[in-house]
């Protein structure tokens, strides 16, 4: 044979080798009754610390099933939908993943892409947990919670001492007491309100805690999901203007763009600012920034008068889940429960300081005052994540980029109003089929 | 003319021969080209509803064309193609320069394309620090006392395709500048030093002169650019900005990735992607007209 | 006015000093971004937080360590490492078939074929993208490094197809000639004479398509999506995603990322530079 053709076919050759290596190291077929399970993991950007505590049970875990291999894998938090949706889509992908809970799961749930958790765990253990009401659905569960965060605002006592504002006594203002404070925060040099709205979600946290407070129930907000109402309607998006006022007035951190949340938390601890929306774990590593005499937390402040207004808003926010294609759904539940045992819980505590969604948990190891203040609020009363309650594609489209409009100042109170009607339409008109969903939905 | 070959070949053999070099080549096209092309225009006429996947013919379209984000994504692709222009004219400088400095020419030109050939997510990401309210663009305004011009750049409504473009021009430049020079260097060296004797200066020496001698390789270098910011930017948008502010730099491309993947639209995104394409069609015939046109006319 | 003039050259000296200003100016304009990234990358994060712009100091050697132990980079190294080179292969072997039929022959269908590559060269990925992905679903091919390998070949060939045929008609048609009537088959010429001559083209298509592979983002991010088969650029990203706030460690990664185009480059930047005029200067 020439010399040519012979070079030829063995790059052929090898070509073809290498490309049946990359299909057969995961064509392996499964020896020895050995379990390799994924997870999409997401929790770090709400509980710093989670990521170590999850390194440490998955060598728990791997030490007692030494049959068992748990694949990590972390998530973006501006992708952890759609990179989801692309593995549905897929129909393949990990065994285990993470969700933001109620609406985000149950739009997977509805795609057929959810194996309901109670169908592997006994009621006894699930009846430990906390807040599953947030994933119920035809009588079924369908996610396990882990945690259990609040998000409240908190504040700088060193700054508040040096502007001379006073905290609200009963732990909340009015808003007019509070842009009163802000405006001597600004007149004293400090930012009143440090935030990050780069990937969206600092506005969403407003649509949350302040765009909440007109609205009476959930489902008043799915009216206007379904179209039988338009969120153009001030009911809705009124307080918008609110939000815009304090942006013109210049109450924001002027970086509110580039940062994202947890980097604009991280200014707060560097005392770049007076107030920020904190979750629990946000407030812990606040306190030990800024040292803990020095951080307080408040509700966020009265503007609407709705039923909600006056609701907490604790939520597991994320669900983590098995998935409707694993080849081994008893085995991802039976790590996902061991998420919840007693060791496991505690240390979830020590390494972020956010509590467990379990009943079993020891909540004495609270000691921090200002942490037991959030411990309270978020178990006492009605608690509602109005975000949980929007389409994923509609937070996006809508929650999201209405925040970023009014502060990166492109947009009007009025035009945030018409893009929220405008793309739960478009959502409407893209989706007859999630809308039906969502029509039958409670 | 070739002689008759001592060895008369089998004309049925012959006939197919060039078939089979061809088959290879032609298979992957079908598979990457044709077959996606063809199903864009059928799965646009399909959408997902509660009791299966329907045929709904142009509704799809009618969806898109009413969507505001989708006018905002055409502008910023526009806004993007408007940009080539600088581009080509700073890379027509720079490699002027080059051609005019023996000493050091080899050194610049290896420095000055380097950025092409880094990729996007890095060149992208690097960006996102340098570009923020505290990265070297606002300090170094700030040192020279341009305080106010400070601007969170990537975090504007109005200056976030700008900065793309910047980033963009960044690594496009240094392509222009190669191009251009190469074809400098070939040129006819007589011409200018006879314009440089009859008193020309700088500008009008290579205004009327070299310029001139360029105008296949600038408009080349146009085309090539003019594709690039309709077909390959996704990655800069995905990189920097996720398509933020809102939607003020979401481009095509990110839109039809939003709506397969995340939103799951495989009809919008259909739609979309068929726009796409008859957009970019229209640069098919700028696209021949600087790559040449068929094989007869070489030989 | 002579060359050699002492004032002359003077002069062309003093004129050339703003000329070197400006390219000076660009120069460090194009390095700036990449001193960025590698003095970072060597920042501990206080370092950082401290000085954003200036030299490492502290030096420190740790986010180059724990780029490449946390995360996958690695594992997604060898992924792409993979994909580049068969990549390179198939659509290689497969475009210099082409062109030489192309130039060889005379047949029906030739020209629609020629000037279906130079069109094919502008189509947007992200047109192809939704019916490739559903495509490779459905005959279980997602999330495999061939999913992506047979998609990347195919789209590097229609420029490297172009780019074949224009070096292959440069190639004194008098050789084809002498050998056919020595009897050799037209499989022989390509093997035994087009391909030795165009190594040059070859070698400089080979390190085109191979900056275009490894750089490659948008159709790795939709077809790879398991941690296992990421390939190295929408693994940095994910990176980024999960380790926000660690500046220094992203840049690592970052770098980590870059090195082997730039050790590349370094080496040899005539390829480069060559590989991508031609076919635009003639």
């Amino acid at each position: 044979m020439k010399t040519s053709l012979r070079v030829i076919t063995i790059l052929v050759i090898l070509s073809m080798t290498l490309v049946a290596c990359g299909t057969t190291s995961q064509n392996t077929p499964v020896a020895n009754a050995k379990v390799n399970l994924t997870f999409w993991w997401w929790a770090e950007s709400d509980a710093p610390g989670a990521d170590a505590w999850m390194t440490e049970t998955v060598a728990a875990y791997e030490k007692i099933h030494p049959n068992v291999t748990i694949n990590i894998v972390p998530q973006s938090t501006d992708t952890l939908i759609s990179a989801f949706q692309s593995a549905v889509t897929a129909k393949s992908g990990p065994d285990m993943a993470s969700q933001w809970a109620t609406g985000p799961l149950l739009g997977f749930v509805w795609q057929n892409a959810v194996a309901p958790i109670s169908d592997y765990v006994p009621s006894s253990e699930i009846s430990n947990w906390l807040n599953t009401n947030e994933n119920m659905y035809q009588g079924k569960l369908w996610g396990m919670p882990m945690y259990l965060i609040g998000i409240d605002v908190m504040y700088n006592k060193t700054l508040f001492a040096k502007a001379g504002v006073t905290p609200p006594a009963n732990g909340r203002w009015t808003w007019d007491q509070f842009m009163a404070a802000c405006a001597t925060f600004k007149a004293a040099g400090i930012t009143p309100w440090v935030e990050g709205d780069k990937d969206g979600y600092g506005g969403a946290w407003f649509f949350s805690n302040v765009g909440i407070q007109t609205l009476d129930s959930t489902d008043d907000l799915r009216q206007a999901v379904i179209g039988k109402k338009s969120f153009t309607d001030p009911h809705y998006t009124g307080w918008y203007q609110s939000l815009d006022d304090m942006v013109k007035k210049g109450y924001f951190n002027q970086d509110i763009m580039s940062l994202d949340l947890s980097t604009s938390s991280q200014a707060f601890g560097q005392g770049k600012g007076a107030m920020s929306f904190g979750t629990d774990g946000m407030v812990k590593q606040a306190i030990t920034d800024l040292g803990s005499g020095n951080v307080g937390v408040m509700q966020t402040p009265l503007l609407g008068s709705g039923k909600l207004a006056t609701a907490g808003n604790a939520t597991q926010s994320t669900t983590f889940f098995i998935t409707k294609w694993s080849k081994n759904p008893q085995a991802a539940a039976d790590f996902l429960v061991f998420m919840h045992t007693p060791d496991r819980l505690a240390s979830w505590y020590k390494h972020t300081g956010v509590i467990a969604a379990d009943a079993r948990f020891n909540r004495s190891v609270v000691t921090d005052p200002v942490m037991q203040q959030m411990m309270t609020w978020e178990t006492t009363g009605p608690q509602v994540w109005l975000e949980n309650y929007l389409p994923g594609e509609v937070d996006t489209n809508a929650d999201l980029a209405a925040g970023q409009t009014i502060f990166a100042q492109s947009g009007s109170p009025t035009d945030v109003a018409n893009l929220w009607e405008r793309a739960a339409s478009t959502w409407r008109n893209q989706h007859p089929d999630e809308l039906t969903n969502w029509q039958n939905w409670k | 003319m070739p002689k008759q070959p001592a060895v008369p070949k089998n004309r049925r053999k012959n006939k197919l021969e060039p078939y089979l070099y061809l088959a290879p080549a032609t298979l992957f096209i079908i598979i990457v080209f044709v077959y996606p092309i063809i199903e864009i225009f059928h799965t646009s006429l399909l959408q997902n509803t509660a009791s299966g996947i329907k045929t709904i013919g142009l509704t799809n379209y009618k969806l898109v064309v009413q969507d505001p984000v989708f006018l905002e994504a055409l502008g910023n692709n526009g806004k993007l193609l408007i940009s080539v222009p600088f581009m080509t004219v700073l890379a027509l400088m720079v490699a002027i320069l080059l051609f005019e400095n023996t000493r050091g020419r080899i050194l610049y030109r290896g420095i000055i394309f380097l950025p092409y050939i880094l990729a996007i997510p890095v060149v992208g990401q690097t960006f996102v620090y340098l570009l923020g309210l505290n990265g070297i663009l606002n300090t170094l305004l700030r040192d020279f006392g341009l305080g106010f011009l400070t601007i969170d750049w990537l975090g504007s409504a109005t200056w976030v395709i700008p900065s793309i473009s910047l980033v963009i021009i960044y690594r496009e430049m240094g392509f222009g500048v190669v191009l251009f020079l190469a074809r400098l260097m070939s040129l006819d060296k007589e011409t200018l030093e006879a314009a440089a004797i009859d008193g020309a200066n700088w500008w009008q020496k290579h205004l009327y002169v070299t310029l001139p001698q360029m105008s296949a390789v600038i408009e080349f270098f146009v085309v090539v650019e003019l594709i690039t910011m309709l077909s390959w930017v996704f990655s800069y948008v995905f990189t920097m900005t996720g398509g933020g502010p809102g939607f003020a730099s979401t481009v095509m491309e990110f839109y039809i990735w939003e709506h397969a993947f995340a939103f799951r639209s495989p009809g919008i995104a259909s739609a979309l992607a068929v726009f796409l394409l008859l957009i970019t069609s229209v640069l098919i015939v700028l696209q021949f007209r600087v790559r040449g046109r068929s094989l007869e006319e070489a030989e | 006015m002579k060359p050699g003039n002492p004032s002359t050259r003077l002069w062309s000296f003093l004129s050339s000093i703003p000329k070197h200003i400006i390219l000076i100016f660009f120069s460090v304009v194009a390095l700036y971004p990449v001193y960025y990234m590698t003095v970072t990358a060597f920042k501990t994060r206080q370092g950082w937080l401290h000085d954003q712009f200036g030299l490492p100091i502290p030096f420190t050697f740790q986010n180059m360590i724990d780029a490449m132990n946390k995360g996958n980079i690695p594992l997604w190294f060898g992924n792409s490492l993979i994909v580049t080179i068969a990549s390179l292969v198939a659509s290689t072997i497969v475009s210099a078939l082409a062109a030489f039929a192309l130039t060889r022959f005379h047949f029906a269908g030739r020209s629609f074929f020629y000037n279906s590559m130079i069109g094919l060269m502008v189509i947007p990925p992200a047109v192809l993208i939704l019916p490739l992905f559903v495509l490779m679903v459905n005959i279980g091919l997602i999330n495999t490094l061939p999913s992506v390998i047979i998609i990347y070949s195919g789209l590097l060939i229609p420029f490297s197809v172009y780019l074949l045929v224009s070096f292959f008609r440069s190639l004194p048609g008098e050789l084809f000639d002498a050998a056919a009537i020595d009897g050799c088959t037209n499989l022989d010429i390509f093997l035994r004479i087009t391909m030795p001559l165009s190594t040059p083209a070859l070698v400089t298509l080979i390190v085109v398509n191979a900056l275009f592979v490894w750089n490659e983002l948008f159709v790795a991010l939709v077809f790879l999506q398991d941690e296992s088969v990421k390939t190295l650029m929408p693994g940095l990203t994910l990176f980024k995603g999960h380790f926000t706030n660690n500046e220094p460690l992203i840049m690592a990664g970052s770098l980590i990322a870059t090195i082997p185009m730039v050790l590349l480059y370094l080496f040899g930047q005539r390829l480069f530079v060559e590989g991508l005029v031609a076919g635009a200067v003639k």
